[in-house]
């Protein structure tokens, strides 16, 4: 018999996971070329903070170090946050939805789509911004829900998707305009690398303008979520055992699909496409807190945010100062994690 | 008190019927079986009751309203539903898996009371799974998973549970084990339980009624004794079988004897049935079911059997209402009966309106065509025609006519 450490608290859970990503992001905002202290990054929000900047007085900082902070550190770790929180969120919830340990945020087509989009933005060299984002984001936004939408109408059976058409009809959509993307890089090979480049993910150099804009929506899709997380709990009994226990399960598939897109779309337009956060994220986490989706979802997403700090931080240090695709950190470290989990799932049997 | 209605449903996967036309009731307090070959719709029947599946014609009355006119959440709160598959994946312990069958009664991000708190502990004693509550459910054994998917549907605290095949992955031992627990809800709780199972002689042995499905019509319903019948059985499942009360547990209990293979090559076999006034229904029933081809006549135009045969598409050779058999109906059913392999006759009274009919028969007989008489049914009287009828008939025996006296000698008559 399996020892049972989960925690049994929600409430200790999540306060013990939030204070450690408000450490991480201390820390990690110290780390690199310029030396500043954790205390002084804290400093630098609360003085941004209205009522709090007269308490905490931010003088001893000098004007450089609060600049690195605040226009580009900071920018950057919460970016990660944002999109780490996201894709984790995301991945629990396809996982949980579609009862598939191999679900991420991606199973449905969203990366192909918007690497698609990306290729067809970068190689026109679309430069026309939309409210603060650029034409390779916007393209890669359309081209996700373009994909998620084809292939939830492939899958769809009239008014009902059965979870294993749609992973079909999301493999075969996904090669399918993987294939297109390659073809693309093949003709154009002059923007080849630029594509690679975006199809393997960064968090460098975005500023504040696409945080202040996607932080509120993907924020409140994740809330959202967070309120279908019973449901989600009693579909993984059966989908006919949870209707006769009164949840809708066809409007909640819809709702979970619907805002997981949106949320994955969203990060993936800003950070290109990220792997492994969403698939390993959630396994870890579920480890630790157990399935109940009322505390695996908000874990998940605290821990992805905590995960994507990391690797950015790496990604941006560890050969400084040039950078690494934070998508290579994350499946360097995500592969070989997802190996032990499978070997140890394998030993469970 | 009725705590399910059905009334006449009808349902389809894409317009091919699973159910046809079955109506049944369950009282408040009842242990029913479903029970029939696969394929017969048991568990789609099962489904239509608690609203899973929407009736195409028919409905289903709920505690004596239309189950349509319930909210989901609703229906959950007066039936619950132990499914056929109880595999989980993911690990939850089994008080998170009782818990869950709250979730009707509780809000989105509602905690469990102590009222809720009560329900579950109550289900797991009683189910037996208290003292592994905190085990996880991925690590049981089949019998205790199943133990604890009832405790689920028990902590929903609904009049009615409903249970698909609830047995049928279990040890001997595990499936006593089940429907013990089932009676104990049933006894001390009151619950009305329905379930799909294929244990004939567990079925017998803990329902109050059973209800026989085939090709998704209920072909007999009632106490055990009355269902489970040699004739009901070979009907439903094409299987000879002793039925006998078993001098142990004092139920019915079928014994398989032996399965019916000439099935298939029944499909070529000919039979032309001489009936009436509803005295070959049954047999046609039978017949049409195991898949002989049949011609029927002469019968009156608006006769039961006539009724029949027409509703199934069968060829009969018929004659205006009320009146006796003529020339040209006499013709086409001799060209019937020279056409087939067997004359099967019911013991329909005859008169003058329909000596002829029994004439015939004589004849074929006469040319050396295999004649059965079944005389299944009881009538007061044979003979209206003043003793010509018993004289062909007594004439008929001497020349070699078969006699059955029921279904089964007689289907074991047609090779």
């Amino acid at each position: 018999m399996k020892e049972n450490i989960r925690i049994k608290s929600f409430g200790i859970t999540l306060l013990i996971l939030i204070i450690l990503l408000v450490v991480t992001i201390g820390i990690t905002a110290t780390i690199g070329s310029a030396s500043i202290s954790p205390v002084d990054v804290y400093k630098v929000v609360a003085s941004k903070i209205p009522g709090l900047s007269s308490v905490v007085g931010a003088d001893s900082i000098t004007a450089s170090q609060y600049s690195i902070i605040w226009s580009v550190r900071l920018p950057r770790v919460l970016l990660g946050v944002i999109v780490g929180a996201g894709l984790s969120i995301s991945g629990a919830s396809f996982q949980g939805l579609l009862k598939n340990p191999m679900a991420d945020p991606y199973i449905l087509g969203i990366s192909s789509g918007a690497a698609l989009g990306a290729a067809i933005a970068i190689i026109l060299k679309l430069n026309v911004a939309f409210i603060g984002f650029s034409g390779i984001s916007v393209m890669a936004f359309i081209g996700a829900l373009i994909a998620v939408t084809l292939v939830y109408n492939i899958g769809r059976i009239r008014n009902q998707v059965p979870v294993t058409t749609l992973l079909l009809a999301g493999v075969a959509v996904g090669q399918f305009l993987t294939a297109i993307t390659s073809l693309l890089m093949v003709i154009y090979n002059r923007d080849m690398t630029k594509i690679i480049y975006w199809t393997l993910g960064s968090l460098s150099g975005k500023g504040w303008t696409p945080i202040t804009t996607i932080s509120l929506p993907m924020i409140i899709a994740m809330a959202i979520i967070l309120f279908f997380a019973r449901d989600i709990n009693i579909m993984l009994t059966g989908e006919e055992s949870a209707k006769s226990l009164g949840v809708n399960v066809e409007k909640t598939k819809v709702y979970i699909l619907l805002l997981g897109t949106f949320i994955t779309s969203m990060a993936v337009s800003i950070s290109g496409i990220i792997g492994f956060v969403g698939l390993i994220i959630p396994h870890i986490v579920r480890l630790i807190v157990g399935p109940d989706h009322r505390i695996l979802l908000p874990a998940s997403a605290i821990v992805g945010s905590i995960f994507m700090v990391f690797a950015d931080t790496i990604a941006r240090t560890v050969i400084s100062p040039m950078e690494i695709p934070v998508g290579i950190i994350t499946a360097i470290f995500g592969g070989p994690f997802f190996i032990y989990l499978l070997r140890s799932k394998k030993k469970a049997l | 008190m009725i705590a399910v209605n059905a009334k006449n449903i009808v349902f389809g996967y894409s317009s091919t019927p699973v159910i046809r036309d079955v109506s049944f009731q369950a009282e408040s307090g009842e242990f029913i079986s479903i029970i029939g070959p696969n394929g017969s719709g048991k568990s789609t029947l099962l489904k239509t009751i608690n609203g899973l599946y929407i009736p195409e014609s028919g409905q289903v009355e709920l505690l004596g309203k239309n189950i349509e006119e319930y909210k989901r959440k609703d229906i959950a709160k007066k039936i619950s539903l132990v499914p056929q598959d109880t595999s989980l994946d993911f690990e939850f312990t089994i008080e998170e898996v009782v818990t869950m069958g709250r979730h009707p009664f509780k809000g989105r991000f509602e905690k469990e009371d102590a009222m809720d708190k009560e329900l579950i502990y109550e289900a797991m004693e009683m189910t037996n799974t208290f003292d592994i509550r905190d085990r996880l459910i991925t690590e049981i054994s089949g019998g205790e998973r199943q133990r604890v998917f009832i405790a689920k549907a028990l902590a929903q605290n609904t009049q009615i549970m409903l249970l698909d095949e609830p047995t049928s992955h279990l040890d001997i031992n595990h499936q006593i084990d089940i429907l013990n627990l089932l009676r104990k809800m049933n006894q001390e709780k009151g619950i009305t339980i329905i379930l799909v199972i294929h244990d004939i002689n567990l079925a017998t042995r803990y329902s109050d009624r059973i209800l026989l499905l085939k090709k998704g019509s209920i072909i007999s319903q009632g106490t055990p004794e009355d269902v489970i019948t040699t004739e009901n059985i070979l009907q439903a499942y094409g299987m000879r079988a002793a039925v006998e009360r078993n001098k142990y547990t004092g139920h019915i209990s079928v014994i398989p004897l032996e399965v019916n293979k000439r099935i298939r090559s029944e499909m070529n076999i000919k039979i032309h049935v001489i009936s009436g006034g509803g005295s070959g229904q049954d047999l046609i029933n039978v017949l049409y079911q195991r898949g002989y081809q049949m011609t029927l006549g002469v019968l009156n135009a608006g006769d039961t059997d006539w009724q029949y045969a027409k509703s199934l598409k069968i060829p009969v050779a018929e004659e205006k209402p009320f009146s006796g058999i003529s020339d040209k109906a006499e013709k086409k059913n001799k060209e019937m009966i020279s056409d087939t392999d067997f004359v099967v006759m019911t013991n329909v009274p005859i008169g003058s309106g329909n000596l002829k009919n029994l004439q015939m028969a004589a004849d074929a007989l006469e040319t050396g065509k295999k004649v059965v008489y079944l005389s299944e049914r009881k009538y007061d009287e044979f003979d209206y025609t003043g003793g010509a009828a018993t004289s062909i008939l007594s004439h008929m025996v001497e020349n070699g006519l078969v006699i059955v006296e029921s279904m089964e000698q007689l289907l074991r008559k047609l090779t």
